[in-house]
C-alpha cells in the first residue's frame, strides 16, 4: 500500500509531455487535469485531460510560468498532486515550495534539492566534494580573475550561467579580447531568462560527446541508476537525436559514471527521477550538470529498461520504495522533431498542420500532440513531436528509424524531419562518430543533392500548381474534396460551435 | 502549364509537357524528366522518377505551394509573386523579424536618423539575442513593436524612410505621402 495517494494529478505543462503523463496516470487509475493558455484551448492536451483549466494569456509568463493560477487551479479542481514535466516550472524550487505549502503532492524532487541543484556553481561544488570529476573552472566572477583563469586555462572558454539551462546565457570564447562582452552578454541574458545574472567561467572542451545516467530515488534513501543516454547530437546546446546504449563506451567507463552519477544523488539527498550530464572526452568524464526532472528524451531509457518512468514517479510521489531494474535490452533511438528550418540555421518556423502522416510499425513509437489543424505559433518551444525506433541492436534501430521517416510526413510547419532523416542515414552516423560537433561537421560535408527528390518536388508542385482548386476557409486552397483539407475545413466549421 | 519557382537556391523552371494515364514528361530547367503518378487524392499520392518512387503531398496557401517528399518539406513561391515581393526600395524600408520570437529592446524612435550597421531592435529567438540593423543610411519613419511583443515570421517592425540629406530618393521612395 502507498503510503499517500494520488487520485487527481494535475499537469502544468503543455504539447507531447502533457499528453505522456497524462496517459501514465490513467493507466494508474489517477484523474487528469490540463492547464492551458488562452492560445491553446484548442490544443490536444486540453482534450487528453479529465478536465481541463484555463490559466492565462498566452506568453508562458502568464500562464506555464504562472505559479499562482496552477496552484488555484490545482485547488480549485481538488487536485491532490502536480507534474511540472520538463521545461517551464518543473526545475523550479520555488514552484515545488508553493505546491508543499498549499498541500500537494509536487511530483519531483524537494525544493530544497531543487534550490542546490538547480544552481550550477552550488552543483559544481557538490560534486566536487562527492569526488566527482567537474571540468576546470571559475566559480565566482570579477573580470581581472576571469583573465587570469583565462591565461591560466587556455582558451576557448565557455562562459555559462549559474541559474542556467537549455543553452541559456552561454557563449564561446575564442580569444581574449571577447571575454568581457561575453560575460556581459551572457549575464544579461541570464538575468532575463532566470532572474539571476551570476555567470561562471568553464574550459570549453572542443568536440566532446554529451553522456547522461538516469536515475531514480525514493524518499527512503534507495537510489538506483537506469543506464546512460548518448545526447551529442545538439544544435545550439540543445539536443536533437539522443540514443541508448551509447555506442562505444567502455564498460568501465559506464560503470564509473553510474557510480558517479549515484554518488552525487546520494550527496543530494535526491528523491524521483532526474539525469546527471556528464562531458565525456575520450576515456574521461566530467560532471556537467544534474536536471531534475523527466527529461525529453526519456522514452528511449523506458523502452531498454521495459518501464514507465512516469508512472515510476509517481509511484515514487506515493511514497513507494524503487526497485533495482532489471538488465537493459537492445538499442533505442530518439529523434526530435522541431518546427525548425535545418536549411537556415534551425531558426523557428510557424503555420498550421495541413497533413499529417505518423509512423507505426514493430519497435517505432511517435509521441506527438499534433494534429491536423494544429496552429504551431511563436509563444512556446518548437518541439513538434519524437520519434523513438528501437531494435535488437543497433543497426535494427536506425534502419526503423530511416523507415519511420520515409512513412511521416508533417505538410504545413516547416521542420527538421528530412534533416534528421538524413543525419541518422549519413555514414558518420552509421559509424557512431558522434561529438557535440555532430551537426556543424554534418553541413560542412552535406549529402549529396538529390536529383530525383528535387525533380519529383517541383513536378508535384506543378501539378498542384495546375489542379482545379477549391478556397477553403482560413485562406487555404484545396485541391479535392476528399483531401486532408476538406478535414481542415469540417474543423473549423466545428470550432465554432 | 509553365510554373516559375522561387525557392532558396534561386528559380526554378517547371512545366508539365504532356500527361497520359499515369504518365507525365516534364520540362525542368530545361531537362526533360519523365514521371509516373498515381494519385491517391487531388494533392496526395505517389510519383515516380528516375526508377525510385516517392510518396507526395501538396497543397497550396496563399502564393505558396507547398510540397512534402517523404519527411522532407518544400515550399515554393510562384515567381510572379516573388517579383512582387522584391518591389523597388521595399527591402531596406522595413526592418522585418527574421524568425518568430519575443522583441527585448527597441534602439531608436520615431524621427531618429540611423547610419548603416546600426542596431535598432533586438530580437530574442532561438534562446539568443539578435540585433536588427539598418542596411543603409535612414530616418526612422514608424516603430511598430514594443520591448516583451512576440511576433511572427515577417513581422513588420520598423519602417524606414531615405535620410533627409536625400531628398531626391525620398521622393522616388515614398511618392505622394
Amino acid at each position: 500500500m502507498p503510503k499517500r495517494q494520488i487520485r487527481k494529478l494535475l499537469v502544468a505543462n503543455r504539447g507531447e509531455i502533457a499528453i505522456r503523463i497524462m496517459r501514465s496516470a490513467r493507466v494508474m487509475g489517477i484523474r487528469t487535469v490540463a492547464v492551458y493558455s488562452e492560445a491553446d484551448g484548442r490544443s490536444a492536451h486540453v482534450a487528453a485531460a479529465d478536465e481541463a483549466r484555463l490559466i492565462g494569456a498566452a506568453q508562458a509568463s502568464e500562464s506555464y510560468l504562472n505559479i499562482d493560477a496552477i496552484i488555484a487551479a490545482a485547488r480549485d479542481s481538488g487536485a491532490d498532486a502536480v507534474h511540472p514535466g520538463y521545461g517551464f516550472l518543473s526545475e523550479r524550487a520555488e514552484f515545488a515550495r508553493a505546491a508543499e505549502e498549499a498541500g500537494i503532492i509536487f511530483v519531483g524532487p524537494p525544493g530544497k534539492v531543487l534550490a542546490q541543484l538547480g544552481d550550477k556553481v552550488a552543483a559544481r561544488k557538490l560534486a566536487r566534494a562527492a569526488k566527482v570529476p567537474v571540468v576546470p573552472g571559475l566559480e565566482a566572477i570579477a573580470p581581472s580573475a576571469a583573465r587570469d583563469f583565462a591565461a591560466r586555462i587556455g582558451l576557448p572558454l565557455l562562459v555559462k550561467a549559474a541559474a542556467g539551462g537549455g543553452g541559456r546565457g552561454m557563449r564561446v570564447v575564442e580569444s581574449l579580447e571577447d571575454l568581457d562582452a561575453a560575460l556581459q552578454a551572457a549575464s544579461r541574458e541570464a538575468g532575463a531568462a532566470f532572474g539571476d545574472g551570476r555567470v561562471f567561467l568553464e574550459r570549453y572542451l572542443a568536440r566532446p560527446r554529451h553522456i547522461e545516467v538516469q536515475i531514480l530515488g525514493d524518499e527512503h534513501g534507495n537510489l538506483v541508476a537506469l543506464g546512460e543516454r548518448e545526447c551529442s547530437i545538439q544544435r545550439r546546446h540543445q539536443k536533437v537525436i539522443e540514443e541508448s546504449p551509447a555506442p562505444g563506451l567502455s564498460g568501465s567507463t559506464r560503470a564509473a559514471m553510474i557510480d558517479a552519477a549515484l554518488r552525487l544523488a546520494r550527496a543530494a539527498q535526491y528523491v524521483n527521477a532526474g539525469t546527471v550530464e556528464f562531458l565525456v572526452d575520450g576515456e574521461q568524464f566530467y560532471f556537467l550538470e544534474v536536471n531534475t526532472r523527466l527529461q525529453v528524451e526519456h522514452p528511449i531509457t523506458e523502452i531498454r529498461f521495459g518501464c514507465d518512468l512516469v508512472a515510476e514517479q509517481l509511484k515514487i510521489a506515493m511514497g513507494q520504495k524503487v526497485r533495482a531494474p532489471g538488465a537493459p535490452q537492445g538499442c533505442a533511438i530518439e529523434c526530435r522533431v522541431y518546427a525548425e528550418d535545418p536549411r537556415h540555421g534551425f531558426r523557428p518556423a510557424t503555420g498550421t498542420v495541413v497533413d499529417l502522416r505518423l509512423p507505426a510499425g514493430p519497435g517505432v513509437r511517435f509521441d506527438t500532440h499534433l494534429v491536423a489543424g494544429a496552429e504551431i505559433g511563436a509563444f512556446y518551444d518548437g518541439l513538434l513531436g519524437k520519434l523513438i525506433c528501437s531494435g535488437s541492436d543497433r543497426e535494427q534501430a536506425r534502419g526503423r528509424t530511416l523507415a519511420a521517416f520515409d512513412e511521416f510526413t508533417l505538410l504545413g510547419v516547416t521542420n527538421t524531419a528530412g534533416f534528421l532523416r538524413d543525419a541518422v542515414a549519413s555514414e558518420r552516423f552509421a559509424r557512431a562518430d558522434l561529438s557535440t560537433r555532430f551537426i556543424d561537421e554534418f553541413f560542412s560535408d552535406p549529402p549529396h543533392h538529390d536529383q530525383a527528390e528535387s525533380d519529383a518536388a517541383l513536378i508535384a508542385a506543378a501539378l498542384a500548381a495546375q489542379a482545379p482548386v477549391r478556397e477553403a476557409e482560413n485562406g487555404i486552397r484545396a485541391a479535392s474534396t476528399r483531401s486532408p483539407w476538406a478535414e481542415l475545413g469540417g474543423f473549423e466549421l466545428w470550432r465554432r460551435q | 502549364m509553365k510554373l516559375r519557382v522561387a525557392e532558396e537556391h534561386g528559380e526554378r523552371e517547371v512545366e508539365i509537357l504532356a500527361r497520359e494515364g499515369t504518365h507525365l514528361r516534364a520540362r525542368i530547367d530545361g531537362r526533360e524528366v519523365s514521371a509516373e503518378f498515381d494519385a491517391l487524392a487531388t494533392g496526395s499520392g505517389t510519383l515516380s522518377v528516375d526508377g525510385r518512387r516517392f510518396r507526395i503531398v501538396s497543397a497550396t496557401r496563399k502564393d505558396t505551394i507547398l510540397v512534402a517528399v517523404g519527411p522532407r518539406t518544400f515550399s515554393f513561391i510562384r515567381e510572379e509573386e516573388g517579383a512582387r515581393h522584391r518591389a523597388r526600395g521595399l527591402a531596406a524600408a522595413e526592418i522585418t523579424a527574421p524568425m518568430p520570437g519575443k522583441v527585448l529592446r527597441v534602439l531608436v524612435s520615431e524621427g531618429d536618423a540611423v547610419v548603416a550597421g546600426q542596431a535598432l531592435v533586438v530580437l530574442e529567438a532561438m534562446k539568443m539575442e539578435t540585433a536588427l540593423a539598418a542596411e543603409s543610411e535612414a530616418v526612422v519613419k514608424r516603430v511598430l513593436v514594443a520591448p516583451g511583443q512576440m511576433v511572427d515570421h515577417g513581422t513588420l517592425l520598423i519602417e524606414l524612410s531615405p535620410p533627409a540629406a536625400n531628398p531626391s530618393a525620398r521622393e522616388s521612395d515614398s511618392p505622394a505621402s
